[in-house]
């Protein structure tokens, strides 16, 4: 079997993986209160708190929703298919453990875009947002879409059935990179050690894209954000191929 | 050369396992088995729970990997090689794992892209297997809506819309209605006949001997036996059995054939009475005595060779309980 065709086996596959996930996970309570209600009450309570007009806080809104939305399916999905075995279906199938993560990532990927699309839809319209380069903005949420799914598919391969189990570990590191990604608080007013966690953290980049979109102010060039999201994305995926194959036991 | 070996292996063997052993930590779930399946054999596996039966399955679809030993599957190594070992083969586990939240066509459509089943193909071929299921009229129901057995069904259909040359079949019928156990049963013969390769897991002891070519029987990790049914039972011939029903019933009646001289072990089964010995004629010599002390008549007698559930008994030492054999999963 050549390399073209591997590929394009591939491909189907996970194509079908996240139609499945589209099909039956998007609508799911889990899926709406981490994926919508969480970016939505932690954007209002921002603006209620008054650390920044509505209109400033829109670029970190989108960094976040990426963030909660596409880390939201697989934490919810893949434990409810451990518990019914339809994951075994998938384990068993003749593709590679890459096309299953890959998979599971883009059904995480196509809810975060859809939903941070809505957010830049509905601030373009509200709030006639200005927008300084839109393909930075374009591109920040397709990166950091896949790069927070696959970091979703990377959690839930936690062996359990409990969706619980995989959300409560997810929160413990989606909420921290909120305070020291430079979302809402900017990274320069951090104390040192916070500023070098913020290097270390998926979101800071992302959100560095999103903001560079919206006003032009970035603190990295747009090179380096896009290769370090492309980075996490890859680590990502090989930490998770590598603990689906351990836990299959 | 080796190429050469390679090919004619693949094409008389689709499975070979040599020396399979799986650890959980301390505790040994598969210890050093090995056997093979030819082509177009129909193979039981059978042994009590625990015995690892499952974990012999996860291994041999890769799901699982051996602590070491190995397996092959039309020659395709299950560890190095598992995409090519998995397109050959269809799998349909213990649990009826289909999605409930999808339609049963949705259910083989995802089914067959897996496995990458052409668009037009697929269609065909899910058609023609929902309707040799009787499904074709509920395909657009969502699965949850579906009888436990239907489901079970859908879950062998998933499995043969590939075409499978190796079916992995674990516990097929077990606790199924009428209708749709005979629906299944059919279609194992069908594929049987058709030349497709079955791996059988069952505990419907009857089923594995009506089917199989050969049975293999597990027990604590280890394979007691294998052999074809008709051979394993010639093995055990010292357990042979009398059955005999009588035109009135008794509640001391199981007692007292106890008491009849060489009969060894006896048991109740619906109106009959089993009783096994070293020595049938000696046996129907007492039960007819006993009759007539008894003043009854016996309506019916026969006399049994050692069934494949007495050679899964005597080789895995389960008791039995009431009419048959306990703890068999």
């Amino acid at each position: 079997m050549g390399f073209q065709d591997r590929l394009s086996r591939e491909l189907v596959a996970a194509w079908a993986i996240a139609k499945k996930d589209v099909a039956i996970y998007y609508l799911r309570p889990g899926t709406i209160v981490g994926g919508v209600l969480f970016p939505l009450f932690m954007f209002l309570a921002f603006t209620a708190g008054k650390l920044g007009t509505a209109m400033a806080l829109i670029p970190g809104l989108i960094g976040i929703t990426t963030l909660f939305s596409a880390s939201s399916i697989e934490p919810v999905s893949i434990p409810i298919e451990r518990r019914t075995n339809t994951f075994d279906r998938l384990l068993s199938a003749p593709i590679s453990l890459n096309a299953l993560v890959l998979g599971e990532s883009l059904s995480g990927l196509l809810y975060s875009v859809v939903i941070a699309l809505v957010v830049f839809v509905a601030a373009l319209l509200i709030l006639a947002t200005p927008i300084a380069n839109i393909l930075l903005i374009v591109v920040g949420i397709l990166l950091s879409s896949l790069c927070f799914a696959t970091m979703g598919t990377l959690f839930a391969a936690y062996p359990t059935e409990s969706p619980g189990d995989i959300i409560s570990m997810v929160n413990v590191v989606r909420f921290p990179l909120i305070f020291i990604s430079g979302v809402f608080i900017p990274i320069a007013t951090l104390p040192a050690v916070g500023q070098m966690i913020a290097y270390v953290s998926p979101l800071t980049y992302a959100n560095d894209l999103i903001q560079g979109g919206y006003n032009g102010k970035m603190t990295f060039h747009p090179i380096v954000d896009v290769a370090m999201l492309i980075v996490f994305i890859l680590i990502f995926q090989l930490i998770a191929n590598y603990l689906y194959k351990r836990f299959s036991d | 050369m080796k190429f050469r070996e390679h090919s004619m292996t693949s094409d008389t063997q689709a499975i070979e396992v040599s020396h399979l052993v799986k650890q959980f930590g301390a505790f040994t779930a598969v210890n050093d088995i090995s056997f093979s399946v030819a082509v177009g054999e129909t193979f039981g596996f059978l042994g009590p729970n625990g015995a690892g039966k499952t974990t012999t399955i996860r291994m041999l679809t890769g799901i699982s990997p051996p602590t070491s030993g190995m397996a092959t599957i039309f020659g395709h190594d299950i560890v190095r090689d598992t995409v090519a070992a998995r397109q050959s083969m269809g799998i349909v586990s213990e649990t009826s794992n289909v999605y409930t939240d999808l339609t049963g066509w949705q259910n083989m459509m995802l089914a067959a892209q897996l496995y990458r089943v052409g668009r037009t193909e697929r269609d065909r071929k899910a058609t023609e297997l929902l309707q040799r299921f009787e499904l074709y009229e509920r395909r657009g129901d969502r699965v949850h809506g579906y009888s436990k057995g239907m489901m079970r069904r859908l879950t062998i259909a998933m499995g043969l819309v590939n075409s499978p040359r190796l079916l992995f079949l674990d516990e097929p019928t077990s606790g199924l209605d009428v209708e749709s156990n005979l629906i299944i049963r059919d279609m194992i013969s069908d594929l049987i006949r058709g030349g497709v390769t079955v791996f059988l897991t069952t505990h419907n002891i009857e089923e594995a001997n009506v089917l199989c070519d050969r049975v293999a029987i597990i027990d604590k990790g280890l394979i007691a036996a294998i052999d074809a049914p008709e051979r394993l039972k010639k093995t055990i011939q010292s357990v042979q059995s009398i059955e005999v029903s009588f035109d009135r019933s008794s509640p001391t009646r199981l007692d007292e054939l106890r008491q009849v001289p060489m009969v060894n072990h006896a048991r109740k089964e619906g109106d009959k009475f089993k009783l096994f010995t070293e020595d049938p004629t000696e046996v129907i010599d007492g039960v007819m005595a006993y009759a007539h002390t008894h003043n009854t008549r016996v309506t019916s007698i026969t006399t049994l060779g050692p069934s494949l559930e007495d050679v899964f008994v005597k080789l895995t030492g389960l008791q039995r309980s009431g009419g048959g054999v306990t703890a068999i999963d």
